[in-house]
C-alpha cells in the first residue's frame, strides 16, 4: 500500500532529515514510528503524504509515485492528522468543522449524506456538533480534528502523535476506535507516537528511527525486547516489557508473583 | 519570504552602527524621499539603498527585497497609470504626466520600505528595543510592543503556510489555486491565524508578566549603546540627504 524506495530529504540550509528510508506497509498493517525527538518522524510522514517532496528516492501509494498526483487529490483516500490539532481547525462550530472536511473530498456524495455522516462521526465522538471547537481543551481539540479526519472514511490513515495531551480514557476511547478501522475496513495505519504502553497495545509492526535513518523494522514486542536497540534509538520501553525481560535474568526469582499479578490485570498477555 | 525579516549576523559597518543611529537613518531617507518630487533623486536614494544592503554585506537579501517589492510596484504603477487624467495623451488612455507621477509613487514606495527591511537585517531585535530604551528613553513597555510585533512577522507566515499544509492534506486544493483564487480560499483560514496569535499573545503577555516585566526600566539593560565616530558620520549624511532633498 505504502511503499518508501532509498528516500532521503533535506531540508533547506540543512543537512539530510531523512536518509536513505525504504520500507513497505501493507494494506491493512498498524504501524507505528518510533523515535527520540527530532529523529525525523514528522518529516517521514509528510514525505509519505507528499507535504514535502523527496530530495531523491520515490514515495508509492497504492502502487501510484506520489509525485503524480497532488496532495488535496490524495486527501480523499490518505487522512493525514498533524501534531497540532489548531492547523487543521477553521471553523466555528464542530459539526461546521466535519462539513467542511467532507464537503473537500465527498462533494459528490449530496449534503444530506454529507449531513448524516456528520451526524454519524458527532454521535461517535460524543459530541452534540454545537461545541465552539477553540474554546474546547488542547485534547478536545484534538479529537475534534481526528473526527473530521475519520468521517472522510480514508484507506490510508497517518496520525502524528495523536494521543498527546489525552487523558488516559480518552486515550483508549480514540485508539479503540482506530483499531476498529483497522480491522474492520483494512484502513492502514501509520502512527508516531511517544506513549509505548498505547504502542504495545495496539500496534502490530514498529519502524525506530533515529537520527533520520531505519534503525528497526519488526514486530512490537520484538522490538522492544532489544534492549541494545531501545538504548541506541533512545526510547524507554513499556514497563510490563522492562518487567519481564528482567524476569528472564537468571536468579530473578522474587518478582514472579508480582509480575504475574500484572500480567493478569493485563489480560494476561503472554509476557 | 519569511528570511526576509530576519537578522544576518556579521561584522560590517552598518551592523556595528548604534541601533538608533540606523533607525535615524532609515527615518530620514523615508523622510527625504517624501520631501522631493524629483524622479531622479528617488533614483539616487533608491541607489543610497541599494548600497547599504551592498556594504551590509547582505547582497542577495537586498535584492530579494527589491524583487519582492518589484511585484506590488508594477501592479501600483499600472493600476496609477491608468486612473491618472492630468497631462497630455501619450497612447491610448495613458498621459505623461501620469507616467511621471505614477513612477514617482512607486519609486518612493520602493524607496521606503527597503531600509526599514534592512535595518531589521542587519540589528537584533533586541539590540533595537534596548537602545531605544537606553538612549531616547521609550518607555520599555512601547519598545517591547515594537519588537514583539517585528518578531511576530516571521512566525505568522510561518504559522500561515503550515496551516494552509494541514488544509491541502484534508483536500482543500491549496496545491492547484493560484493568484486571486487562492487568496480567497486563505481568507476563511484567517479565523484559525487569528485565534492562535491572540493566545499566544496571551502568553507571551504573562510570561513576560512572571518574569517581571513591569519591574523594568531604562537602567535594567545588561549592553550598553555608546556613539562613534561612525554614527556622527552616518548622521552628518542623513542631514545632507534631508538638506538635498529640500533643495532639489
Ligand atoms: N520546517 C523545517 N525546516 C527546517 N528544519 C526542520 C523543519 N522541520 C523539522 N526540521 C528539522 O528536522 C529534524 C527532524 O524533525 P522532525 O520534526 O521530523 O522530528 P520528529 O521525529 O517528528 O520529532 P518530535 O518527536 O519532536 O515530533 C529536526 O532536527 C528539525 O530541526
Ligand atoms: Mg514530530
Amino acid at each position: 500500500m505504502i511503499q518508501l524506495d532509498q528516500v532521503s530529504f533535506a531540508y533547506p540550509s540543512q543537512g539530510p532529515t531523512v536518509r536513505d528510508l525504504s520500507f513497505h506497509i501493507r494494506k491493512g498493517e498498524f504501524v507505528a514510528l518510533l523515535g527520540a525527538n527530532g529523529a525525523g518522524k514528522t518529516t517521514t510522514v509528510r514525505l509519505i503524504d507528499g507535504l514535502i517532496r523527496p530530495t531523491s528516492g520515490r514515495v508509492l501509494i497504492g502502487g501510484a509515485d506520489t509525485a503524480g498526483s497532488s496532495v488535496s487529490q490524495r486527501a480523499r483516500r490518505v487522512g493525514f492528522l498533524f501534531q497540532n490539532p489548531d492547523r487543521q481547525i477553521c471553523k466555528n462550530t464542530v459539526r461546521e468543522e466535519i462539513l467542511f472536511g467532507l464537503n473537500a473530498v465527498r462533494a459528490e456524495e449530496g449534503p444530506e449524506k454529507l449531513a448524516a455522516r456528520t451526524d454519524r462521526v458527532l454521535a461517535d465522538f460524543g459530541f452534540t456538533g454545537d461545541e465552539e471547537p477553540f474554546s474546547l481543551s488542547r485534547g478536545q481539540r484534538q479529537r475534534v480534528a481526528l473526527a473530521s479526519i475519520l468521517a472522510a472514511e480514508p484507506e490510508v490513515l497517518i496520525l502524528d502523535e495523536p494521543t498527546t495531551g489525552l487523558d488516559y480514557q480518552e486515550c483508549c476511547h480514540i485508539m479503540d476506535r482506530i483499531r476498529r478501522m483497522n480491522r474492520e475496513q483494512q484502513v492502514t495505519v501509520i502512527m508516531v507516537c511517544h506513549d509505548m504502553e498505547v504502542v504495545l497495545d495496539y500496534v502490530d509492526r514498529a519502524l525506530v528511527m533515529a537520527g533520520g535513518r531505519l534503525l528497526a523494522d519488526g514486530p512490537v514486542r520484538q522490538i522492544f525486547r532489544d534492549a541494545a536497540l531501545m538504548e541506541r534509538a533512545s526510547i524507554l520501553p513499556p514497563q510490563m516489557i522492562d518487567l519481564s525481560l528482567r524476569l528472564d535474568l537468571p536468579g530473578a526469582d522474587s518478582p514472579e508473583t508480582m509480575a504475574d499479578a500484572i500480567l493478569a490485570a493485563k489480560g494476561g498477555k503472554p509476557a | 519570504m519569511k528570511e526576509l525579516f530576519q537578522y544576518v549576523p556579521g561584522q560590517s559597518l552598518l551592523h556595528r552602527l548604534n541601533p538608533v543611529t540606523k533607525l535615524i537613518l532609515t527615518i530620514m531617507i523615508c523622510a527625504a524621499a517624501f520631501i522631493t518630487s524629483s524622479v531622479f533623486f528617488l533614483l539616487g536614494l533608491l541607489a543610497v539603498d541599494l548600497a547599504i544592503g551592498l556594504i551590509a554585506g547582505v547582497a542577495r537579501k537586498t535584492l530579494g527585497i527589491l524583487r519582492g517589492l518589484m511585484k506590488i510596484a508594477v501592479f501600483l504603477f499600472v493600476l496609477q497609470v491608468l486612473l491618472s487624467r492630468q497631462g497630455t495623451p501619450v497612447f491610448w488612455i495613458i498621459t505623461d504626466r501620469g507616467l511621471l507621477t505614477a513612477a514617482t509613487v512607486v519609486l518612493r514606495l520602493v524607496v521606503v520600505c527597503m531600509p526599514l527591511a534592512l535595518v531589521l537585517a542587519v540589528t537584533r531585535v533586541s539590540d533595537l528595543s534596548n537602545a531605544l530604551v537606553q538612549v531616547l528613553h521609550v518607555p520599555y513597555k512601547y519598545a517591547f510592543t515594537l519588537t514583539t510585533a517585528i518578531r511576530f512577522i516571521p512566525q505568522f507566515l510561518e504559522e500561515m503556510s503550515d496551516i494552509m499544509e494541514a488544509q491541502t492534506a484534508r483536500g482543500i486544493a491549496f496545491d492547484q489555486a493560484r493568484g486571486l483564487k487562492k487568496l480567497g480560499m486563505m481568507l476563511p483560514l484567517c479565523a484559525p491565524l487569528l485565534i492562535s496569535s491572540v493566545r499566544r499573545t496571551d502568553q507571551t503577555a504573562a510570561a513576560a508578566e512572571i518574569r517581571g516585566f513591569s519591574l523594568r526600566t531604562s537602567a535594567s539593560a545588561f549592553r550598553r549603546y555608546p556613539f562613534h565616530l561612525e554614527d556622527a558620520l552616518v548622521l552628518g549624511f542623513c542631514v545632507l540627504l534631508i538638506a538635498a532633498s529640500i533643495l532639489l
